[in-house]
């Protein structure tokens, strides 16, 4: 009788329990979620994501640390709140020679450190070089290899000079003429930053001077000669190189090799306010690249007195909007307001908390608590987001710079038949899948749709009975020559995805898409991540992989790049055509940008037709941030200038709905 | 006695050498790497960080440099929080897992060795079946599951108690944790109790006492809680240890810098030397605590003589 009594007890508080939970569930109907008291003043609490790995922009790649790089250190040029295109930040102005390979930089004179230092030319020049440093091992650094020797002297490579004539030898052994004077047009070039493969080393590139917005100089002349030969400096390095290409061999022969200093890269300062980047080829989103905390300034002297300690709070120096005040690793990040910050009147927030958190439920806790006020991407977890999240009015969701999709094994039968690639593609219903993953847009291209100004191709749409018929072409068909599934090699491919449960129920779902539509079933199998990436980039699969790309920069070549490279790297297809990489080189030479965006969608175009990638969604941002905190908007990388945001403690301005994403208000931003 | 805890203490030093060396063994067989993440590397850069990092040379080499770290008991900076010693992250986290782990252990005992005792005492009253059946409950509600409820009833539902992170000592936030962690070893010990005591209090000894007319105070208090709490004991001596050493579920959800949360990471990172550092400080942890756990016995059984 009384354990009965007993199990009623505990029945009882159990359902009580649920029942308070359920209470919680339904809070959620409400307009806003949970509590909405604003902190006292202008402080920000915001989750930026895992532990930062370091404060150090040049040791650091991910977004968790570009979100505090952006408080704490400023660039060139910095992220437009809405847009993300590249606005004036310590450079005021700049100006591009026409073919964009030479970018000069007009510094503002107010720009200064936290610790009331001018921030000069020089000081862009310490920071370039510093990160390009071999000991320093960045692993960022091929970011700005784009600029002239940067990788040479990244790679310790070395100059080749003739000992008798102390002329150095150029890139290419037999300069082509220049076709109609000065203004050469440069060889086409591979876009890959492959290191000293054959093509870089006869890469070649004609001695030119375009119209400077600053004056001549003795490193502009030099940076203007024909583009010298490179080769490694360490001797076994060389030996080897060498050996592979015999006609090198013959022609280095007898000659010295002088190793490629800091100095040599193409970074010069004119003078304190004048900075000239000169790249090694035509870059037309160089200037999106370089809004990377990579090519954010630090200040030299810091770093040199204090090496690798030099983030540190009480050591550090910083150029942004804001400076550390504390840091605590795995509990929180405190930034205060910069007072030598040359923006500083126009800077609203005094203190921002950087809370490093991984746990999405935890994080929304915290939101819903109100003990934070906005937190980073992705973050709503999906069970939150069916039972109501998604409606209420302080939920962020837009498209991102993001593109996820399979990659196929082209290598490997039976998917080298394009045929096939292109039957499995139509039969997978991705507005289906996109309903399905809620916080996501169907895609059909590799390219998301949030370039403007990108004619963005269309791709092939869900069709099963064209991919019946396609796969019926390829051979698999019964006697009637109908597509027969029984004739698909099946154990020849697979799905393959790292472990993930995200992963695992969207290959599931295309399992199951191509089990309806093809009548074929596929296998499904993970790996782990670190083991995962090798296998997929020596193709070392067969049939599927998972893929995903995350936009370096705010153009669409960042996506059409991954397929330039012949061998490994982030390719994983095995596709590779020289007449896409040619028309991806066409593009970036072109100044205009409305013809460059045609020529790239062309590229995009070419490769779609190949099909050696299956498009599957474009992410949308998911994410939250209380009404009452202002310029903070969901942009496609969720990167925010913290310089734009605000608390706004009068009600009736709150925010009402997701904020308008037109540029209309922020309109002096623009150039 | 002293010759034996010098003998066990000098077994410990190989013994840790050994974990440490099956857990780098184990981290280099392991795929992947620590600088590779999301994008592969190009080959150059990959050269230029294994160089800084001297995984270019020979394997023996390399351990041969970790083993010497270990013997000083310096295990050189994270690779992945490059400016951070281990030795730093260690002072660093280890007050924190503590701090929640000796609270969630006092509560533990406190609470378990009360209603496991009054449980035996009043062996098939309505008490004994509330406490052991809450203990039941304790033991099969694993702490991510009740951690939420406790997060959802009291800091969603009722806005009383903060959701997550650390507050410092004492502070509100740390209620939340320490219940969760304590929990599962509230209920272990409460029926390790119940169990022990009710052997104890049936023995020839307990009834010898009785006959003698001492009070039942001091029967239960003097005679049977010693024999009683043997397995208690033996069992919350490796406990504790676990509890400092930091538990990962526990402080995920509340998002505290204790160890357990570094090490899950260091792990994911394939962060060598603070894998090494949380390992050697664990295994010394729950080596000189199974070493007291024996020496105790000694103390409270009068039978056991070293």
């Amino acid at each position: 009788m009384t354990e009965t009594k007993t199990a009623r007890l505990l029945a009882f508080a159990l359902a009580a329990t649920l029942i308070s939970a359920g209470c919680a569930r339904r809070d959620m109907s409400n307009e806003f979620f949970g509590q909405l008291e604003p902190p006292p003043g202008q402080t920000l609490r915001y989750i930026s994501g895992s532990e930062p790995e370091s404060l150090d922009p040049h040791m650091s790649s991910g977004q968790p640390e570009a979100r505090l790089d952006i408080a704490l250190y400023e660039g060139l040029v910095e992220y437009h709140p809405k847009t993300m295109e590249p606005i004036p930040g310590v450079a005021e102005r700049w100006e591009i020679d026409e073919d964009a390979t030479e970018y000069v930089f007009f510094l503002r004179g107010n720009a200064k450190f936290s610790n009331g230092d001018p921030i000069t030319a020089h000081d862009f020049v310490y920071s370039f070089r510093r990160g390009l440093k071999p000991e320093l091992a960045s692993r960022v650094a091929y970011m700005a290899y784009e600029l002239k020797y940067a990788e040479a002297y990244n790679t310790h490579g070395a100059f080749v000079r003739d000992p008798k004539t102390g002329r150095f030898l150029p890139a290419s052994e037999t300069p082509k003429p220049a076709e109609g004077g000065g203004e050469a047009g440069a060889q086409p070039q591979p876009a890959s930053p492959a290191p000293h493969d054959e093509e870089s080393l006869h890469r070649s590139e004609l001695g030119k001077k375009g119209e400077d917005a600053a004056p001549d100089t003795e490193f502009h002349r030099f940076i203007h000669t024909p583009e010298r030969l490179v080769v490694p400096a360490d001797e076994k390095d060389r030996a080897k190189a060498l050996k592979a290409d015999p006609k090198l061999a013959a022609l280095v022969e007898g000659k010295e090799f002088v190793p490629v200093r800091a100095e040599d890269i193409g970074v010069e300062a004119v003078d304190d306010r004048t900075l000239r980047l000169t790249l090694r080829q035509p870059a037309p989103y160089f200037l999106g690249l370089i809004q990377h905390q990579f090519f954010r300034v630090i200040h030299g002297p810091t770093v040199e007195r204090f090496g690798v300690n030099w983030t540190k709070p009480g050591n550090i120096v910083s150029s942004g909007s804001h400076m550390l005040a504390e840091h605590k690793p795995y509990n929180q990040l405190v930034v205060v307001k910069n007072p030598h910050y040359w923006d500083a009147p126009n800077v609203r927030l005094e203190t921002i908390y950087f809370y490093p958190l991984e746990d999405n439920t935890t994080m929304m806790n915290l939101y819903k608590a109100g003990e934070v006020d906005a937190v980073y991407n992705h973050t709503v977890p999906a069970s939150w987001l069916k039972s109501g999240v998604r409606h209420v009015k302080d939920y962020m969701d837009a498209p991102e710079n993001v593109s996820e999709f399979y990659v196929m094994n082209t290598r490997k039968a039976p998917m080298n038949d394009v045929r096939v690639r292109k039957a499995f593609n139509m039969a997978v219903d991705k507005q289906a899948l996109a309903d399905w993953r809620v916080v996501v847009k169907p895609s059909y291209s590799l390219v998301p749709g949030i370039f403007l100004k990108y004619p963005r191709p269309k791709g092939d749409g869900f069709d099963p009975e064209r991919a019946k018929q396609l796969l019926a072409e390829a051979g698999y068909k019964g006697a009637d020559g109908k597509f027969d599934p029984k004739k698909f090699p099946t154990s020849e491919v697979e799905i393959n995805y790292n472990t993930n449960e995200s992963n695992r129920q969207i290959a599931e779902f295309i399992q199951a898409q191509w089990k309806q539509n093809l009548g074929i079933t596929v296998a499904l199998r993970n790996t782990e991540w670190k083991t995962y990436l090798p296998m997929r980039s020596k193709l070392e699969y067969k049939g599927f992989a998972r893929a995903g790309w995350v936009g370096d920069y705010m153009d669409p070549y960042t996506y059409l790049n991954l397929y330039t490279t012949k061998e490994g790297g982030d390719n994983g297809t095995g596709w590779y055509d020289p007449k896409y990489v040619a028309k991806l080189n066409e593009a970036n030479r072109e100044p205009n940008e409305e013809r460059r965006m045609a020529l790239l969608a062309e590229a995009e175009k070419m490769l779609l037709e190949v099909q050696p990638v299956l498009p599957l969604v474009i992410p949308a941002t998911s994410w939250m941030k209380k009404p009452y905190v202002k310029g903070l908007y969901p942009n496609p990388q969720t990167l925010h200038a913290w310089k734009f945001v605000y608390i706004e403690h009068d009600r009736s301005k709150w925010d009402q709905r997701m904020p308008d994403m037109s540029t209309a208000d922020l309109a002096e931003l623009g150039r | 006695m002293f010759r034996f805890i010098v003998r066990r203490l000098i077994v410990t030093v190989p013994m840790v050498l050994i974990v440490i060396s099956l857990t780098w063994a184990l981290i280099r067989l392991a795929p992947g790497n620590f600088y590779e993440g999301e994008k592969k590397l190009p080959a150059s850069i990959e050269k230029n960080i294994r160089a800084k990092y001297g995984l270019d040379q020979p394997m023996y080499v390399q351990y041969g440099r970790v083993m010497g770290n270990i013997l000083r008991l310096d295990f050189g900076n994270s690779l992945r929080y490059e400016n951070e010693t281990v030795n730093d992250i260690l002072k660093r986290t280890v007050p924190v897992s503590a701090v929640i782990g000796f609270c969630a252990y006092t509560l533990a005992l406190v609470v378990g060795i009360t209603f496991g005792t009054l449980a035996a005492l009043k062996q098939n009253s309505k008490l004994d079946y509330a406490s052991m059946g809450l203990a039941m409950l304790g033991i099969s509600m694993p702490n991510f599951v009740l951690g939420p409820i406790l997060v959802l009833v009291f800091s969603l539902s009722l806005y009383w108690l903060p959701p997550a992170r650390w507050g410092g000592f004492p502070s509100w936030n740390i209620l939340l944790p320490v219940i969760t962690l304590s929990a599962v070893y509230m209920a272990y010990i409460a029926r390790l109790t119940r169990a022990g005591m009710l052997e104890v209090l049936r023995s020839d000894y307990i009834r010898t006492a009785r006959a003698k007319g001492l009070t039942e105070r001091q029967v239960v208090m003097r005679h049977a809680l010693r024999g009683g709490l043997l397995p208690v004991v033996s069992f919350t001596g490796p406990a504790l240890a676990i509890l400092i050493t930091g538990t990962v579920v526990v402080e995920r959800i509340f998002a505290l810098p204790g160890l357990g949360n570094y090490f899950i990471n260091a792990n994911l990172n394939r962060d060598e030397p603070l894998i090494l550092g949380i390992v050697a400080f664990a295994s010394i942890l729950v080596l000189i605590f199974n070493l007291l756990v024996d020496i105790a016995y000694g103390f409270i059984d009068p039978r056991i003589r070293y």
